[in-house]
């Protein structure tokens, strides 16, 4: 009994020593550093770190405009993936149903989010480019002459443009988790409604909605993260250009730190966003009552 | 009244067939779209890839590229001055470290954590799990200098570090599958005097072969990827990953759209075969991944 004891510490040594040094060292460590340099105006290679208290949080909520009007671009992800949820369902109940051809338009539809997303970026930014860009001549085929713009150097038109970015990328990804979810309703059921006479539409509101609650909730999570967390496609395509336009909070949080070398106020930046994160994970648990696994 | 009745009953089939034939022409005209507007970019670089510079300024983005004297001269840019397989060389390299140390770690712990009790196994749970919850890029803020400090900056060995430390999306795909492992296995073994690192190897390592085969899709996808920490830590051109590379293009003297679209096309084409090939596993996969959060 005792050697079994024995035993049974070597491997929990031996088994966790790595992954927990990985843990503590790459992750844990981090994370309190970035909270201690939060509260200084380290600028990212001085020896000595300047404490100069609630300073850095002070600025971020009153003195910095560009970081909320970047907060306001992800909040223009957040809404727009948000309203395109409805068609996703709509385009899964479409792919669940048995018609022919549903399995190579589910291939075409989850192909995006498969493709590297650099090369994705790079082929969007020659597809809204104001020289030789698809976009513009494809209007100016269609006559639509009034419709061409300088999609990714107009600053009230550049977010909307890495927005359809971002939905071209994603949407297909929904639409499959969706389309798992619908998957999952047993068939009996939708028959059964058949029967009854519910017709199409009938059945989307009161047996497929109800069905598929947990993931619509999970979606709108899901969202909410990636919105608040957006930053390759800004930043390999505009670079968060023009000017500031088209910043957002993860890629000026980046740039506080590797561009302007203000590490205090990037780390500050950190902090709020993982706390945003964390309150937002609070909410997901105990308000809508989502159990991890579910 | 047969008749009648019968009559009726046709008329009815037949409208139903018709409205059916209504909706299926609607369902396949929305497809349809969809189709067209994920392809479009696509093949606006595909096409843009086989044409000169001049053609490019020229030709409607649309038009064929002329397939009698097909320009194969950006893809020969790409490959020689571009050196895009050097990418690939890295970037599968990185691939399969990554999926080889995070199958390994990851099922040793899940081991560990799943099939045993001890002190501040608590702790150490809700520390993986702030793990998960801290967004990728931020945290590079603060892990920067340690990367520096312990002398991993610049090699290859900084993003498979990170990809080890950081991506604990394993630990959840293992321990759902670890469930379905009865433990009675484990017991019965041990009363043929199995010892627990036999258990692991013989028993648990082997059956948990479908959730590393999903770990292996949904890390070689993000690895593959994967942007940021290749463009942070690895900055010197001889590790250049796919991603990276394509970077280098378009900030380079070759920043001009035929290379760079010839470039996009090399790095997406293999991508889109192993997604043909493989889509069932990478469906499943990524789904599975997905429900986590």
């Amino acid at each position: 009994m005792n050697s079994l004891k024995t035993q049974k510490n070597v491997l929990l040594i031996t088994f966790l020593f790595i992954p927990v040094l990985l843990l503590l060292v790459f992750v844990v460590y981090p994370t309190l550093k970035l909270l201690q340099t939060s509260f200084t105006s380290w600028d990212g290679f001085s020896e000595v770190q300047q404490i100069i208290g609630f300073k850095n949080y002070k600025d971020l909520i009153f003195n910095s405009k560009e970081i909320w009007v970047s907060l306001k671009n992800n909040f223009l992800y957040f809404i727009i993936h948000l309203g395109f949820i409805p068609l996703e369902i709509i385009a899964a109940v479409i792919l669940n149903s048995k018609l022919r051809g549903m399995k190579f338009f589910k291939s075409v539809v989850f192909m995006p989010y498969i493709i590297n997303g650099v090369a994705v970026a790079y082929a969007f930014s020659f597809f809204f480019s104001p020289v030789n860009g698809a976009l513009n001549e494809i209007l100016k085929m269609l006559s639509l002459e009034g419709w061409i713009q300088n999609w990714l150097s107009n600053p009230s038109v550049v977010n909307y443009s890495l927005v359809s970015v971002s939905l071209w990328r994603y949407s297909g990804f929904h639409i499959v988790l969706f389309l798992a979810a619908l998957q999952s309703i047993p068939e009996d059921i939708i028959e059964a409604a058949v029967v009854d006479g519910a017709n199409a539409f009938k059945r989307l509101i009161f047996i497929i909605l109800p069905s598929i609650k947990i993931v619509v909730e999970l979606m709108l999570f899901l969202n909410l993260r990636g919105a608040l967390q957006v930053f390759d496609i800004p930043f390999v395509i505009t670079q968060g250009g023009p000017g500031t336009a088209s910043s957002t909070f993860a890629l000026s949080t980046i740039q506080m730190a590797f561009k302007y070398k203000n590490f205090g106020m990037a780390s500050t930046m950190g902090i709020s966003l993982i706390m945003m994160i964390v309150v937002f994970n609070w909410v997901q648990k105990n308000i809508f009552g989502l159990k991890e696994g579910k | 009244m047969q008749t009648s009745f019968r009559i009726n009953h046709d008329v009815r089939k037949q409208s139903k067939s018709a409205s059916l034939k209504l909706d299926q022409w609607l369902i396949y005209s929305i497809m349809a779209c969809i189709t067209v507007i994920v392809f479009l970019p696509m093949l606006v670089v595909l096409f843009a890839s086989f044409k000169t510079a001049p053609q490019i300024g020229n030709d409607f983005p649309l038009q064929l590229p002329s397939l009698t004297n097909l320009n194969l001269e950006n893809y020969m840019v790409v490959f020689t001055k571009g050196k895009i397989l050097l990418g690939f060389k890295n970037s599968i390299f990185l691939v399969v470290i990554s999926v080889a140390v995070n199958a390994l770690l990851g099922t040793m712990t899940t081991y560990c954590l799943h099939r045993f009790d001890f002190k501040f196994k608590k702790t150490l749970i809700a520390l993986f799990a702030l793990g998960m919850v801290i967004p990728g890029q931020i945290c590079e803020i603060a892990r920067f200098s340690i990367m520096s400090r312990i002398g991993v900056y610049n090699t290859i060995w900084a993003p498979v570090i990170i990809y080890a430390a950081a991506d604990l999306m394993q630990l959840y795909i293992y321990m759902q599958f670890i469930d379905k492992i009865p433990v009675s296995l484990d017991e019965s073994a041990m009363i043929d005097g199995a010892t627990y690192f036999q258990i692991f190897y013989k028993i648990i390592f082997p059956l948990l072969k479908p959730a590393t085969a999903t770990l292996a899709i949904i890390k070689a996808v993000e690895v593959m990827n994967d942007m940021y920490i290749p463009y942070l830590y690895m900055p010197s051109a001889k590790l250049r990953t796919v991603t990276t590379t394509l970077m280098s293009f378009s900030s380079s003297q070759f920043s001009a759209w035929e290379y760079l679209s010839a470039a996009i096309v090399v790095v997406m084409v293999p991508t889109i075969l192993i997604y043909i090939v493989f889509q069932k596993y990478i469906f499943a996969g990524i789904v599975a991944g997905a429900v986590k959060e």
